[in-house]
């Protein structure tokens, strides 16, 4: 195995009563793309703004590209792309004027940049916008271009924090697409997300929950963990059906689907025949019922289950 | 130290200034309306003092007394009591500001070369007028016995020249005329002139709030860049109102200019980075654009007013204060300002405050980059 881009030793960070990240063991291989999973307030963005180097490590190591991130946490900064949840550029600045800014900080020579600017504003479709503020611009505009500020001096890590919350499916889309041209580019990429769909677009994947490390592993192996099977029911009328489903043994948990239920359980061969006798027992009408593929949603939530007893 | 980092920083900060029409109110017309509003309200030329007159002699003399000290434009007689009930109301409802009393017998004893018994009663809750009428009257009142005596004695046949043993000229350099502005609003222009250090004040704690600074922290900028890159904008816009405010002090409110322009200009940059540096102090402590305002008001502002001896003198402060006042870079700003203005000095005279307000700002630039971290929370 190669040497690790990114790598931690039982990084914890403190907040006066609350431990935000506690005890992280991370190993990250360059070329990566690393997804950060977990529910609001696991820790995501304290883990991403300790390796940014913005934030003091209360225990605990961690080296990047070789740098000790205590120490010598200035040296690193040149190598990294950081964006952070929220928009965090200037707003009266214009497009172009922010893309200006963080080059000339970034050591950025102005051919190069020049070169860049060009190729950035229109992989983020924001050419037509170079103009414009910063603050007139829509919110998938806005994480576009804090993208593009980012990536203005080519880092060999990016550090991005849920880059895609609050933005609309066709963006969200967009900015995944940039992301896997990334990603085959040979860049390193941490990126924090609350979605599943995102995750599942990850080449590896970190589990999250009360700023530990839960689980980490490719997403297939992480669904794979999933311990039992789901069954997708199609009923007629879903609410009697999940009070019926609810109380059979074997059903660890219901979830709704729109017009479906998807149950849990522990084992889909031995429970689908007693779900479908139960319910034709309360002449419960159901369109089908079938064992399905688990998917990185339902394999999250039991291992958070898991977790928190 | 990179030049293109500060410089990177300092045009940013130029467009927020250019851009945001709040913080280029603040920054260039502040100091304008600061020295306008404060040179009006804090000028003490007291006139037209109230006051009553309660007279128990009721003679010609006593009247003619009454009619000297009240000639001209600083005392106006508000009414002539009956007795002291009355002179009591007028006291009490603010109706006048002193009360003259003359006893019987003001005349006769006069005449006789005696004491001459009266009483001025002045209300003490507005001691600058009271005060004003005291002196006024006293003044007033020798000038009147001297008078008196004289006349006697030439009528009994004596010399006047006798009576003047002592004969004091009083002559008033650099303010000639006394006017109460001339000294005044050059110390207020060394107060005016600190306004933008509270935008300087302001700019990290508002990079704090709308969240750039986590963008900026993330890139490779020294401390010592942001700071100065920070800094500098601001420097600049001060300048303009050194330029601004001498202008207007001289043609509008007449003050006198006696120095080197050039002279002023460059110890006003001097001040600035002093007294900007000293804001940026506060701006790297405080985490929110509200507390750093009134921590600067705290210690930019009110020191400002009360320990740079624009008011009140230095050399009567006790020893902790001066020692205070030492290391505000207003005090030394202020002796440089009326030195310019009114004593037309040099820098042969002036050096030492130019030599403090340059140890001062270096200081003030040192604490806050030592203290300022590249850290959130």
């Amino acid at each position: 195995m190669t040497t690790p881009i990114i790598e931690t030793h039982g990084l914890t960070r403190d907040f006066k009563a609350t431990r935000a990240v506690d005890g992280l063991d991370l190993s990250i291989a360059p070329g990566e793309l690393f997804g950060l999973v977990g529910p609001d307030g696991a820790g995501k963005t304290t883990t991403l703004r300790l390796l940014a180097g913005l934030l003091d490590i209360s225990d605990g190591q961690a080296t990047i590209l070789g740098f000790d991130l205590k120490s010598q946490a200035e040296a690193i900064k040149p190598h990294v792309g950081y964006m952070a949840q929220q928009f965090s550029l200037y707003g009266e600045l214009s497009v172009l004027e922010n893309l200006q800014f963080f080059a000339e900080l970034f050591d950025v020579t102005s051919q190069a940049r020049v070169e860049r600017t060009e190729r950035l504003l229109s992989f983020a479709g924001l050419t037509d916008f170079k103009d414009r503020r910063a603050a007139q611009l829509s919110g998938g505009m806005q994480k576009k271009l804090g993208l593009a500020c980012t990536l203005i001096h080519q880092p060999e890590i990016l550090l991005l924090d849920e880059p895609t919350t609050g933005v609309d499916p066709i963006s969200r889309r967009e900015f995944w697409n940039i992301l896997t041209g990334l990603h085959l580019g040979g860049t390193t990429i941490l990126v924090s997300t609350p979605y599943m769909d995102e995750a599942d677009r990850c080449s590896r994947v970190g589990l999250i929950y009360n700023g530990k490390l839960i689980e980490c592993d490719t997403p297939q192996a992480i669904r794979g963990r999933l311990e039992g099977d789901v069954i997708e029911l199609q009923p007629e009328d879903w609410k009697s059906a999940q009070k019926t489903v609810a109380g059979l043994s074997g059903v660890r948990e219901v979830q709704t689907f729109g017009e479906a239920l998807h149950l849990l359980v522990d084992s889909g061969k031995k429970r689908l025949p007693e779900i479908e006798r139960a319910l034709k027992k309360s002449h419960i009408n159901y369109r089908s019922a079938r064992i399905a593929p688990a998917r990185m949603e339902e394999a999250f939530i039991s291992l958070i289950r898991k977790a928190e007893e | 130290m990179s030049m293109r980092h500060i410089w990177a920083v300092t045009r940013k900060e130029f467009n927020h200034i250019l851009r945001d029409r709040s913080t280029l109110i603040l920054v260039l017309f502040t100091p304008t309306l600061l020295l306008l509003l404060m040179a009006y309200a804090l000028t003490v030329n007291i006139k037209h003092v109230p006051i009553a007159v309660l007279d128990y002699d009721n003679s010609p003399t006593s009247r003619q007394f009454v009619q000297q000290i009240t000639a001209g434009q600083d005392l106006d007689i508000y009414a002539y009591a009956r007795d002291m009930s009355q002179v009591e109301a007028m006291l009490m409802h603010g109706q006048i500001k002193a009360a003259v009393i003359i006893s019987p017998g003001f005349a006769s004893d006069l005449q006789a070369l005696k004491g001459i018994p009266m009483q001025v009663i002045i209300d003490g809750t507005e001691p600058q007028s009271g005060n004003f009428a005291v002196d006024h009257i006293a003044q007033r009142a020798e000038a009147f016995v001297n008078q008196a005596l004289a006349t006697q004695l030439q009528a009994r046949g004596m010399s006047l020249t006798s009576l003047q043993p002592f004969d004091l000229r009083v002559r008033t350099w650099f303010n000639p005329g006394l006017k109460s502005q001339n000294s005044l609003i050059p110390g207020l222009i060394s107060m005016v002139l600190g306004v933008p250090a509270l935008s300087v004040a302001l700019t990290l704690a508002h990079e704090r709030e709308h969240g750039t600074l986590e963008q900026l922290l993330a890139t490779p900028i020294g401390r010592g860049e942001l700071l100065l890159g920070k800094i500098i904008p601001y420097i600049i816009v001060g300048l303009i109102n050194v330029i601004i405010i001498p202008i207007l002090a001289i043609a509008w409110f007449h003050i006198l200019f006696n120095g080197n322009f050039l002279l002023f200009f460059a110890l006003s940059a001097l001040f600035l980075f002093g007294v900007l540096s000293m804001g940026m102090i506060v701006g790297v402590f405080m985490r929110t654009q509200a507390a750093a305002l009134a921590l600067s008001f705290l210690v930019v502002f009110y020191p400002g007013f009360f320990l740079t001896g624009i008011f009140f003198p230095l050399t009567s402060m006790p020893e902790a204060a001066r020692l205070e006042a030492l290391s505000l870079p207003g005090s030394h700003y202020a002796i440089i300002t009326r030195g310019i203005f009114l004593q037309g000095n040099g820098l042969d005279v002036l050096w030492p405050y130019a030599v403090m307000l340059i140890f001062l700002g270096i200081v003030f630039t040192l604490i806050a980059a030592l203290f300022f971290r590249k850290k959130l929370g």
